[in-house]
């Protein structure tokens, strides 16, 4: 066994199809320690090629056409830097040695994924092959991995995108399954519904069977037979207008019972319905708000939106839908052939034939439907994409002048659609005559077939007209079912979706046994603190620094640096990867989330607003809050007099569809927000970024009041407005690199002396 | 006299006549520009990658950083042309399809089969909405799942076969 090189060397990518020609390349005393197949050759023709690392040599083998193939070799020990190129639709890997370099391979999109290690293996080869120094570098470069989510990373399929999940992967069954075991705690109300269901369809499928009797016994009494009495069947014999009103009361008991059990179910199905998507929907909701900030950014809000409503709502109608239509009509199929052979089994055989033809042109008519429409609902979806362009852009049209162009693009549009919409007419007025034509054919044997066997005396004319009846209730089922598996899919869909929710795990929870984290005096600690949203790529790096109770602290430094992400590991939003960040000396790991953020504070660049009311707004993180603590909060934030001149004062509704606030105004209610809860740390996040000075200016003073005695950590742009801060944290490329007040960094030098000195340039430009 | 300001001062355009590209020996593109310094491992940006492939080039270091814009590659002098021409082909790799053989669709992905002028491929598109792109004169451009780009000329003149295979999905 080789299972001690195993554990040594990784597994490196081996390709299987690797010719001979390129083989005897390799000496043999040489092993092979990795290889891999490309899909374009050296001379930019899709193609394999091959690129191959032994403990020695880098190897490159393409083959070109006719000529002799394309062949690089270069020992490992003078490769000098490995670089991977992201080009526009295709990748290359460049190895340079001190003289020369070469391309060695060339490979489309498809192959980034294989590609992306493949650098890292290569320099591993090369340092056993020679000795590198630390601050050499040898890999340039790196392959863009957004592409990557989009195949299943099960099966490789393309995921589309409307879907989200990988449809060959989609075990449709056993999601199903899995949603109908919602109903178990409601199994009453199943187990009523289905026994209705199933009597419902019986009683439903018997009035051609009355018909029978009707015209057999009642209507064309034998004519052998001398006496007028006719049998029936609890009654005995009676007079043919008794068994007249004998079948009439029957068929109107028939069509009450009928009705009132489709009424029944209806409701009963609807309740079970509406219970499974109640509990699924909170169930969703509530799990929604346990998952982390990760799940969020991973996903696009709409789709998150949509799982709670669309995916949900749709999984409701296949349950009180799609599901009882499908017990219906294999009930009713199944009757109804029973029926059938009971009444004549060799006219049944007849009858039956053409079904499966019928079942075939279904299909086929529902494939060829989709691909007429899809085009069109393409069209249709540009028409609307222009339309949500436009309109909401309606005043940029106007200031240039451009409503004539707007207009001929939309009739063109219009144009393309008509174009679409007739020949889509044209198919449709095509096929469903033929659909309904295939359909009679059944009748027309019945007509021919029975027709000669009721001439002939081997079949009663009631029997004959209960076969054609039930002949017409047959056709509808079967179509239905033909279109059942395209209803099964997407609802496994909507169930995928739902469950895919469900499953996600919150990265930041509480930790079994984790405790409250007392009222705290707001000392805030990094310890070795590293972080990164995406492996590999940190975001903060070994960072350590201690901050004192009520120590105001400015975190300046370029867009993209980690200020954010600082603020959002001491909320906790994020798990750090190394080290531990303590507040009050406790890792706040150990601490119950809840406690934690319940003594922080968070003033955004955004300030958002729920719909509510201005009070219910400022009361938000403290609902219990008096009127008294709302009016002060908001005296603190400036906030007052403003919520004082509108018409409902604390009343006035905000949000979407009330109240316009202007920035200023939303930012001092956010400010409110935030004093009303009395935190500990508080922290504000380009809290005056998009205000204009004066209503800055209000701001900070709001701000100056809210930071007195709390552990404040302030990002800001505009450095000026860091200046009442204790220190100034410069952080850059996720290190802290310089620490100190402002003059102190402005006599250093540094990077904080550079960005001072360009806003200070900035404002003279503005001045201009 | 100070001449007025124009729009087109901004342009930083380099002069055809005295800027010289070539190949290193580490098969890097440089450029020499007027008197100054060559620049190694010159990178290509394409200004109009779509609408005109050939002008407005816009030359950059290794720290990204713009050089010069080349206004049209026509008017360099013939072997910088080829080295410039060489290396927009290595950088935009976008086959032009010439033949469209199956469009099979799975689960609402619709692969294609194609010949190109590159060599034949089969690729998938997630969504024909957003992923096929019909400009005028019936050009077509393409993205496949994995980011690959495609390009029909003109899908108008493609063989009958290809071309309702094609018109289906545009």
């Amino acid at each position: 066994m080789s299972s001690e090189s195993t554990a040594t060397d990784p597994i490196l990518p081996q390709a299987t199809d690797l010719p001979p020609e390129a083989l005897a390349l390799v000496p043999p005393e040489e092993k092979i320690r990795l290889s891999i197949t490309t899909d374009i050759k050296l001379d930019g023709l899709y193609g394999s090629a091959w690129l191959v690392a032994t403990d020695k040599r880098l190897l490159a083998f393409s083959p070109d056409g006719s000529g002799p193939p394309d062949i690089v070799d270069l020992p490992l020990t003078e490769v000098r830097s490995l670089e991977i190129q992201d080009l526009y639709g295709s990748g290359a890997l460049k190895a340079r040695t001190q003289t020369t370099g070469q391309t060695v391979a060339l490979f489309s999109k498809t192959l980034n994924a294989q590609f992306a290690p493949l650098p890292e293996e290569l320099e591993k080869l090369v340092r056993q092959a020679r000795p590198i120094a630390d601050d050499e570098k040898i890999l340039r470069g790196r392959i863009d991995r957004s592409y990557l989510k989009r195949r299943c990373e099960r099966c490789g399929q393309v995921i589309p995108r409307r879907m989200g999940v990988c449809p060959s992967c989609l075990e449709s069954s056993k999601l199903l399954n899995r949603f109908l075991a919602y109903s178990v705690p409601y199994w009453p109300l199943a187990a009523a519904s289905l026994t209705i269901l199933l009597l419902g369809t019986f009683i439903g499928l018997t009035p051609p069977l009355l018909l029978r009797t009707l015209i057999d016994d009642v209507l064309t009494p034998a004519s052998t037979s001398a006496a007028t009495a006719v049998g029936l069947p609890l009654l005995g014999p009676t007079s043919p207008s008794g068994a007249l009103a004998y079948l009439v009361v029957g068929l109107l008991l028939i069509n009450v019972s009928r009705n009132a059990l489709g009424a029944v179910r209806s409701y009963l199905l609807a309740r079970l319905g509406e219970q499974i998507t109640f509990d699924l929907r909170r169930q969703v909701y509530r799990h929604l708000h346990r998952l982390s900030l990760n799940f969020y950014n991973d996903r696009d809000t709409g789709r998150i939106m949509a799982s709670v409503t669309h995916d949900v709502g749709r999984l409701q109608d296949f349950l009180s839908d799609g599901l009882q239509e499908t017990i219906r009509n294999v009930l009713t199929i199944i009757i109804i052939c029973s029926l059938l052979f009971y009444l004549n089994a060799e006219l049944a055989a007849y009858v039956l034939l053409p079904t499966p033809l019928i079942v075939l042109v279904t299909i086929r008519f529902g494939k060829l439907l989709h691909r007429i429409y899809t085009p069109l609902w393409r069209r249709w979806a540009g028409i609307s994409a222009l339309l949500a362009d436009v309109i909401p852009g309606v005043r940029v049209v106007k200031a240039f002048a451009q409503e004539h162009r707007e207009v001929d693009k939309f009739e063109s549009r219009s144009q393309s659609l008509l174009e679409g919409e007739l020949r889509a007419a044209r198919t449709r007025s095509l096929f469903s005559p033929l659909m309904s034509f295939l359909t009679s054919l059944g009748t027309l044997i019945i007509w021919w077939v029975g027709g000669n066997k009721v001439l002939g005396q081997s079949m009663s004319l009631g029997e004959f007209i209960a076969f054609t009846s039930y002949m017409w209730q047959f056709y509808g089922p079967v179509e239905s079912l033909c279109r059942l598996n395209h209803r099964f899919q997407r609802a496994a869909t909507s169930a995928e979706r739902v469950f895919e929710v469900l499953d996600s795990q919150p990265d930041v929870d509480d930790h079994p046994g984790a405790g409250q984290l007392p009222a705290i005096d707001g000392r805030v600690e990094f310890r070795n603190v590293s972080f990164a949203y995406e492996a590999g790529k940190p975001v903060i790096s070994d960072l350590s620094f201690t901050v004192e109770p009520g120590e105001m602290i400015g975190l300046a430094g370029h867009s993209g640096a980690g200020k954010s992400t600082l603020i959002n590991l001491i909320c906790r939003f994020y798990e750090v990867d190394e080290g531990a960040v303590l507040v009050d000396g406790r890792d706040i790991r150990e601490v119950q989330l809840r406690s934690l953020r319940d003594q922080v504070g968070v003033v955004l660049q955004e300030p958002f607003l729920f719909n509510g009311s201005v009070a219910d707004n400022i009361a938000y993180g403290k609902p219990e809050a008096s009127l008294n603590e709302i009016i002060a909060a908001a005296m603190a934030a400036n906030a007052h007099d403003f919520i004082c001149a509108l018409p409902d004062g604390y009343d006035s509704l905000v949000g979407e569809r009330a109240v316009r606030l202007s920035g200023g105004e939303r930012q001092r209610l956010s400010i409110a927000r935030a004093i009303l809860r009395d935190p500990r740390v508080l922290i504000l996040d380009e809290a005056t970024a998009s205000m204009d000075t004066e209503t800055e200016a209000q701001i900070q003073e709001a701000l100056a009041r809210l930071v007195k005695g709390r552990t404040t950590f302030a990002i800001a742009h505009r450095l000026s407005t860091l200046r009442n801060a204790d220190r100034l944290f410069i952080i850059e490329k996720g290190r802290l690199e310089e620490m100190g007040t402002h003059d102190e960094l402005v006599s250093l030098d540094g990077i904080y002396a550079r960005l001072v000195h360009m806003q200070t340039e900035m404002s003279r430009i503005r001045a201009l | 006299m100070k001449k007025p300001y124009a729009l087109t001062d901004e342009l930083n355009l380099l002069d055809a006549g005295t800027t010289y590209l070539y190949r290193d020996e580490f098969d890097d593109l440089v450029v020499k520009i007027a008197e100054a310094e060559p620049v190694c491992n010159v990178r290509v940006v394409r200004c109009f990658p779509i609408s005109a492939g050939g002008r407005f080039i816009a030359l950059h270091d290794n720290k990204d950083e713009e050089l010069g814009v080349i206004a049209d590659i026509n008017a360099l002098d013939s072997d910088s042309r080829e080295v410039l021409a060489d290396a927009l082909a290595r950088t935009y790799f976008r086959p032009q399809i010439t033949a469209v053989y199956a469009i099979t669709e799975e689960h609402h992905i619709p692969r294609w089969q194609v010949a190109t002028d590159r060599g034949s491929r089969t690729f998938e598109i997630r969504s024909s909405r957003r992923d096929i792109r019909v400009l005028p004169q019936g050009r077509v451009l393409i993205r496949d799942a994995d980011g690959n780009q495609y390009e029909i000329v003109d899908y108008r003149r493609l063989d009958s076969a290809s071309l309702a295979l094609v018109e289906n999905q545009v």
